[in-house]
């Protein structure tokens, strides 16, 4: 067995016990109802169903929600007397990084095939075909990849186990809620629109949404895709930089 | 006894003010839940019900301020029963009683300025008292009757051995209270067959009293109904908190 897979059912039987993996699956279902049964009649959407609608946006809380955890597990390592044991043994550097890393993978899987089985129960297709299917679970990954990468880096440079993810708890619902993945941007008051419109989470959001319903903008596209690629390279580059950080 | 409650309470609230987790779920969770609802829905609200969305999110975010202050408090008796200070309390010469009516003080106060900061952020955004200041006052305090009810319940489940992974899932619970109340939105707009169930959970009758005081409208019924859930919280849960309060602090003893 060699080290990342050794390390990975490390966290992974770790997860089992504090529930993680539960509370991945629990999270885009809870989310999901509380937004469609309590929003749903509230929020107009046009022609397109809510759940419909607010599906991607209850994929993209799943990943930043994933972010928190795994912020609090970086944080854990690096303060234990465990994360300066990994740094005395022959393996590289990576190799813990790259485990964690995995099990984030792992877990945005069970999140993204929770939320939309939930979601289909209720009315979700997805239309588009093969290609926009990979496309979007490609998008999703990619995007949890990113976040969690930042939260890993975030919780080691803190090193308070408790404050890393209280840290990550204002910024997500602020990009969560004030995003045009909960409603359309006319419901929000005219000064936020440029805010709500060219967030981060409102365009990832957007891309999904085309691509479930089978016709996607190709600028729409490059945009998701240049905020996930972008943020998979800076927080990657904070991530490797923190694990190289000695005390 | 009072002294000693007093004096177990000013201990708590000087530990809460550096607590990274209170202060943001007591105070600044709610604030920004409350600035965010208000952007979000606050137009939609508006065309449905043609009144403010603040007086239903006021309320709930007080409300919100409450439980999840009490819940952020609980994670912390956790440590103070395995550093021993709960049995070193309980050998001192004070009342036996003061550490829990001390920590009920305490969450009482602690709700209430959090009311009183989100009540003021309402005001700056535009809520208004029908009834003057008198139901301004009254506002804020009606949060402290849930607040108590919520505390009992999580000190009972957080002074347990297996306390920390507990209190935990009450919060998650507690985060689908946060969608089904009748604050953020009436509950009209539920499917029927949840409405009773939205109805009837303990936020709801606590907003639908504080909304009364704002805005006019009924106060005694939804007043009683929240007092109901206290009273049966307490109840229930008390005989629970006092026995495993005992057993956690002789825990140390041997």
């Amino acid at each position: 067995m060699s080290a990342l897979v050794a390390l990975t059912l490390r966290t992974m039987s770790g997860t089992l016990r504090d529930a993680d993996l539960l509370f991945a699956v629990l999270a885009p279902v809870g989310c999901f109802l509380g937004f469609t049964l309590a929003l749903g009649n509230l929020i107009d959407t046009g022609r397109m169903t809510y759940p419909q609608y607010v599906l991607p946006v209850v994929l993209v809380q799943a990943m930043l929600f994933g972010a928190m955890t795994t912020a609090d597990r970086a944080a854990r390592d690096r303060l234990s007397g465990f994360g300066v044991r990994l740094r005395t043994l022959p393996i590289p550097a990576m190799v813990p990084l790259a485990a964690r890393m995995l099990y984030c993978l792992i877990r945005a899987v069970i999140a993204l095939a929770a939320g939309t089985a939930v979601a289909w129960l209720f009315g979700f297709r997805m239309v588009g075909g093969l290609g926009y299917d990979a496309l979007f679970v490609l998008i999703v990954l990619a995007f949890a990849m990113a976040v969690c990468l930042g939260a890993d880096a975030l919780g080691s440079r803190i090193g308070s186990v408790e404050s890393s993810s209280q840290l990550l708890l204002l910024p997500q619902l602020v990009l969560v809620l004030l995003s045009t993945g909960i409603a359309p941007a006319e419901s929000f008051p005219g000064w936020l629109d440029p805010f709500v419109r060219f967030q981060p989470v409102s365009q990832v959001t957007e891309t999904l949404r085309g691509l479930a319903g089978g016709h996607v903008t190709g600028l729409g596209l490059a945009v998701t895709m240049t905020w996930c690629l972008t943020l998979l390279v800076v927080f990657g580059c904070l991530a490797l930089r923190m694990q190289r950080r000695t005390r | 006894m009072i002294r000693q409650s007093a004096l177990e309470a000013g201990r708590l609230l000087r530990r809460w003010r550096r607590d990274p987790i209170v202060a943001v779920q007591a105070v600044l969770f709610p604030t920004f839940l409350l600035v965010i609802y208000k952007l979000l829905i606050g137009k939609a609200v508006l065309a449905v019900t043609g009144s403010d969305s603040l007086y239903g999110l006021v309320p709930m975010c007080a409300v919100v301020g409450a439980i999840f202050g009490t819940l952020g408090a609980g994670l912390a008796l956790p440590a103070e029963r395995e550093s021993g200070l709960l049995t070193r309390l309980w050998v001192q010469p004070v009342h036996r009683a003061s550490a829990l009516t001390g920590r009920l003080f305490a969450e009482a106060a602690r709700t209430t300025v959090s009311a009183v900061v989100l009540t003021a952020f309402g005001v700056a955004l535009g809520l208004r008292f029908a009834h003057g200041w008198i139901a301004a006052v009254a506002f804020v305090l009606v949060p402290v009757m849930i607040s108590i009810g919520v505390a009992t319940v999580v000190i009972a489940i957080a002074v347990r051995a297996d306390g920390r992974a507990m209190v935990t899932w009450l919060g998650a619970g507690c985060v689908v209270l946060l969608f089904f109340n009748t604050g953020v939105a009436p509950a009209g707009v539920f499917p029927s067959w949840l409405q009773p169930a939205v109805q009837l959970q303990p936020m709801s009758p606590t907003i639908e009293a504080m909304r009364g005081l704002a805005e006019g409208g009924p106060v005694l019924w939804p007043l009683l109904q929240a007092g109901a859930w206290a009273i049966a919280l307490v109840a229930v849960f008390a005989p629970a908190a006092v026995r495993g309060y005992r057993a956690a602090a002789e825990a140390g003893c041997r």
